[in-house]
């Protein structure tokens, strides 16, 4: 029982390392502003949801009672990030950021390049 | 608890709370605030009378209790005969100018602070004469002139108002900085500050090497204070101030202070060569100057100034001769001088108010307008210039008796009666003008208004001032008698002299230079026309200002020059002044230690992550510098710097300063966005080479250094004070979070202290964002005008959903506090940003319009709990801030624990919240004042 529980945190933990490592390598390799938006904030909130949920349910287990400081910190996550990546693109849209031909509209005769 | 036993504080302290009270009563009616002030007076009245019966029986009363023991500052309050004088003076004069000033103001003149600054005068005056301790008395003596500086300038708006206040205070702040260094030296003779111990030490004092130091220290501190010469010329000036203000502070009161002291001080000072001298001769130049100018002033004012000036010369002359007898004279002729010239200046407010004018050259006839108010102030004329049946006239036969007396003593000495006479001479000239110029003499020459006689209420002080001088005059010894009696035996402290109150003394030679005096004036009168002329000529260009200014702006040069030198407004600069010195201590402390550098203690395991972690630190710190042309990089990078210290406590076990780096960070970082707004986006180049040079070495320099010492100390095995804080952190404070428990508790002074100096740091910004005006650019640096949609909706939806979200966390923060990490000042910033988060998401009006509580409020709030907080611990006898705690026990919630300490947090918290959301929403508001078309600016709607 007690290794099986483990295994379920060890691959939660992993997943989130996991997805954070991706967040940020794709801040650093994606071409555009869009695009890097996508990594820190898709990528982080669930990989940073991931290691939380293993946090909770490995305290559940060592505190009296259920550890719910987790959850918060979840929701607090889940409404601030998308809220901030919502921000920054509006303000990459007001400042007309320079986006990549083929993340706009994709004709297949026309093949352009990416950089 | 017998009240009686604190009448004296409460005496003294009455009007300050009077203060309060009137100056909030306006908004009730009209009329509020000279009623109110009018109460006070006279409820300190009457505290008082019960103390009375002792005093005139010759006893003296003190009250104190122990303040700053280690300092000898007590809070003392004394009672004797002279002090009563005073404080009868102080609080009869007071009421009659509130009554009469009640009428003299317009209606435009702010009522509520006329009577607040002069209940908070009459406060300093009362403790002036009722202290015990002379540092006490200092005290008081500065909060004189602070608000007399307040009442000479109450017409902010008059130029010369606002002048004469600043001459006011320049010269007797002056004076009151000399009297500070000889009351101390006084204090270090005698070894005590209490007026008991210094009186009877007149022998140690006069004999003591330090006696002419201390005398001259404390002499400037009396002659600036009353007028003497030759720091005379500040009266004449401050007669810019409305006219009540000049009948209570410049007749019977403030100008008496100094002459009080040297009543005070008479049997501990007097009795050498240098009083004699000193003393008397600047009080004989002051009244013959005094009486001299006087004359030729056309001003009502001016006139009674220079009289005041001379009067008050005549009592320092007396006290500066020293014997018993003059002693008598003096404290006759202050009783005598405050009710005629008070009720004069009431005259010539009423004449003021009624004509329009105080030019003496315009002001004729006017006997005819208002018959009853020119017979008031012919008496208190004639009572000035001496004439008989009349008190002025029995203090002046004193003090002729006693010139006389004097002038046995040299052939010198012959001159003192001989200039007296002279004095009294131009004394019943310039009365003898008051008389027939204003009330005779023709017709009033184009006034602005037609005269008429004044209301019955303002006349009527004046009515009773003048009865006072003729009861006074007419049977002295059953009216001011047993008053006099208890004055001159407190402060002559021994045995009075016998002296006699009687009109009639027969003929002698005080009589005659009476006699010599009043023939001689009327001849100075009738021949007056030629010394016009004469001192148009001559004298009438000296004026005291240009000395003055001239010493003035020396001072502000040098002053100037000296902060110049230290301070070029550049930044660079003022951190070298400050931080050079800091490393030359250093190294000289590294060249002299014998001892290695780095004591032997053993050092924490080699930790990779927290490694890394410093390297980001190091170059995010470095970036900072290299990007500061970049304000918005180099912002986010000094965000990024903040974090990782944050990280940095909470790695080495500091969850409380990561809590507070963290919250502090954020709101810096909005601060600073908002500021940015006005700021340029990025700064040019300005700095050559050389000084990028230089200044990169001032700091690897320093940084080094700051290194070594930081390692020095940390490396050496120390025994600090946390030990015993966190071995008494359960049992003394009842909460196992320590840095709590110094806050709120161990150091809950400090943290007092701390969150006075937030609120009034947040005040300081509001008042400073009022009244500016930047001009923010429209658009950003590339000319991209900013977004309309300054509240995208999906921010504001969440932020109001975020908002109960983050209170709670606050509650949670504030209410472990005690035990775990967290605490009011966290709480306090989580809760402010929740607020401020609102703000930035849904606009100020919005925000405002629901978050309706002003935030001024809630600071004040925060500094009442945490002062309740303290002052509950004094009324169950602990000492201040003591705190207690103990363990309740609720149902579902279980046994938790309960501190006074908590309301002290709350109290932190509020102003924590208060001061933060006020700065930050007035920098908001200001944005959006800028964003508003220019000329349209709105009022936040708060």
């Amino acid at each position: 029982m007690i290794e099986s529980l483990d295994i379920l945190l060890s691959v939660l933990v992993l997943i989130g390392a996991l997805f954070v490592l991706l967040g940020s390598v794709a801040l650093v390799k994606l071409p555009d502003f869009f695009m890097r938006l996508h990594g820190p904030t898709k990528a982080s909130t669930l990989g940073t949801g991931a290691i939380l949920t293993a946090s909770a349910i490995y305290f559940s287990g060592h505190v009296d009672g259920i550890s719910l400081h987790e959850v918060l910190i979840t929701l607090f996550l889940f409404i601030t990030a998308p809220v901030g990546a919502h921000l920054m693109a509006k303000a990459a849209l007001h400042l007309k950021l320079k986006q990549l031909e083929r993340t706009q509209h994709i004709t297949p005769e026309k093949p352009t390049s990416s950089r | 608890m017998n009240l009686l036993n604190y009448a004296l504080p409460v005496a003294a302290l009455l009007p300050f709370f009077g203060a309060a009270v009137v100056a909030s009563s306006a908004r009730f009616h009209r009329a509020a605030p000279a009623w109110c002030s009018a109460l006070a007076a006279f409820s300190a009245l009457l505290v008082l009378i019960p103390a009375m019966s002792g005093v005139f029986a010759g006893e003296t009363l003190i009250q104190s209790w122990s303040w700053v023991p280690s300092v000898g500052l007590e809070f003392a309050f004394r009672l004797d005969g002279l002090s009563l004088l005073f404080t009868l003076m102080i609080l009869v004069i007071g009421l009659l100018v509130t009554l009469y000033a009640g009428y003299y103001l317009s209606a435009e003149d702010s009522k509520a602070r006329f009577f607040s600054c002069l209940l908070l005068f009459m406060g300093s005056m009362l403790g002036v004469v009722l202290s015990e301790n002379l540092l006490l008395l200092l005290v008081f003596w500065e909060l004189t002139a602070l608000s007399s500086f307040m009442l000479i300038s109450f017409w902010q708006h008059r130029e010369d108002a606002r002048h004469g206040a600043r001459m006011a205070l320049a010269v007797t702040g002056m004076g009151g900085l000399a009297l500070l260094g000889g009351v101390l030296l006084l204090g270090q003779i005698v070894g005590s500050y209490n007026l008991t111990e210094v009186l009877a030490a007149g022998d140690i004092i006069r004999s003591h090497e330090w006696y002419l130091p201390t005398l001259v220290l404390i002499l400037v501190g009396v002659f600036t204070k009353s007028a003497q010469f030759p720091f005379h010329f500040w009266l004449p000036h401050a007669m810019a101030a409305p006219t009540p203000v000049s009948a209570y502070l410049h007749s019977a009161t403030m100008v008496k202070a100094g002459i009080f002291l040297l009543a005070r001080f008479f049997p501990a000072l007097s009795g050498t060569s240098e009083w004699l001298w000193i003393v008397s001769t600047a009080g004989m130049l002051t009244l013959l100057l005094g009486a001299f100018v006087a004359l030729f002033q056309h001003d009502l004012k001016g006139l009674l100034a220079y009289s005041t000036i001379s009067h008050l010369g005549l009592i320092t002359l007396l006290f500066g001769l020293g014997t018993p007898l003059a002693a008598v004279a003096a404290l006759f002729h202050i009783i005598n001088h405050a009710t005629f010239k008070a009720s004069l200046f009431m005259v010539a407010g009423i004449i003021d108010h009624e004509t329009g004018s105080r030019d003496m050259r315009k002001l004729n006839g006017l006997m005819k307008y208002m018959p009853h108010t020119s017979v008031l102030a012919i008496i208190a004329a004639s009572a000035m210039a001496g004439v008989p049946l009349l008190n002025g006239f029995l203090s002046k036969e004193m003090f002729f008796d006693q010139t006389v007396v004097a002038s046995g003593a040299s052939s010198w000495a012959l001159a003192i009666p001989v200039l007296a006479t002279l004095g009294a001479i131009f004394s019943v000239a310039y009365s003898l003008r008051f008389i027939h110029d204003v009330f005779f003499n023709g017709d009033p020459i184009d006034l602005p208004r037609v005269p008429h006689a004044p209301p019955l209420y303002m006349r009527l002080p004046v009515d009773l001032l003048v009865i006072v001088c003729l009861g006074v005059g007419m049977l002295p010894a059953l009216t001011v008698g047993p008053l006099l009696a208890a004055a001159v035996k407190a402060t002559i402290q021994g045995q009075a002299p016998d002296y006699s109150l009687a009109i009639w003394h027969g003929l002698n030679v005080p009589l005659l230079m009476s006699f010599v005096a009043l023939l001689g004036g009327i001849t100075v009168y009738v021949f007056r026309a030629r010394l016009f002329a004469w001192n148009d000529r001559h004298l009438v260009r000296i004026d005291a200002r240009v000395p003055y200014n001239a010493v003035l702006r020396a001072l502000i040069q040098v002053a100037t020059a000296i902060t110049r030198r230290f301070d070029r407004g550049s930044l660079q600069h003022t951190l070298a002044w400050t931080m050079g010195p800091a490393g030359l201590v250093a190294v000289a402390g590294f060249v002299s230690m014998d001892s290695p550098l780095f004591g032997n203690r053993t050092l924490m395991d080699f930790d990779p992550v927290a490694l890394i972690a410093f390297g980001g630190l190091m170059l995010s710190s470095v970036l900072t510098v290299v990007m500061h042309r970049k304000r918005m990089v180099s912002l986010i990078l000094l965000g990024v710097v903040g974090l990782l210290v944050s990280l940095g406590f909470a790695k080495f076990s500091a969850p409380d300063l990561a809590l507070t780096q963290l919250s502090v960070e954020i709101v810096t970082v909005v601060l600073l966005m908002l500021a940015l707004f006005f700021l340029p986006q990025h700064t040019s180049g300005v700095s050559s080479r050389w000084r990028h040079i230089r200044d990169a070495i001032w700091a690897v320099g320093l940084g080094t250094g700051a290194t070594l010492l930081t390692l020095a100390v940390l490396t050496r095995d120390l025994s600090p004070i946390s030990d015993y804080f966190v071995e008494n952190s359960v049992s003394g404070g009842g909460g196992t979070n320590v840095v709590n428990v110094i806050l709120v508790d161990f150091r809950g002074f400090d943290t007092l202290g701390e969150i006075v100096v937030l609120s009034i740091a947040g005040l300081g910004i509001f008042a400073l964002l009022r009244n500016i005006h930047l001009h923010a650019s429209l658009t950003d640096m590339e000319g991209r005008a900013w977004s309309t949609d300054s509240h995208p909706v999906i921010l504001q939806t969440l932020s109001r959903l975020l908002f109960p979200l983050m209170l709670l966390f606050a509650a949670f923060v504030f209410l472990r506090g005690h035990n775990l990490p967290g605490g009011g000042f966290i709480a306090g910033l989580v809760a402010a940003l929740a607020i401020v988060l609102q703000y930035l998401g849904n606009g100020i009006q919005w925000t405002s319009a629901r978050i309706r509580t002003d935030m001024h409020r809630v600071i004040a709030a925060g500094l009442f709990f945490a002062i309740a907080t303290g002052l509950v611990s004094i009324v169950l006898k602990f000492p201040f801030l003591t705190s207690t705690f103990t363990y309740l026990k609720w149902p579902v919630v279980g046994k938790f624990e309960v501190a006074s300490a908590m309301i002290f947090d709350l109290g932190v918290f509020l102003v924590v919240v208060g001061a933060t959301v006020m700065i930050l929403v007035e920098l908001g508001k200001f944005n959006l004042l800028q964003a508003t078309k220019p000329g349209k600016h709105t009022k936040g709607d708060d």
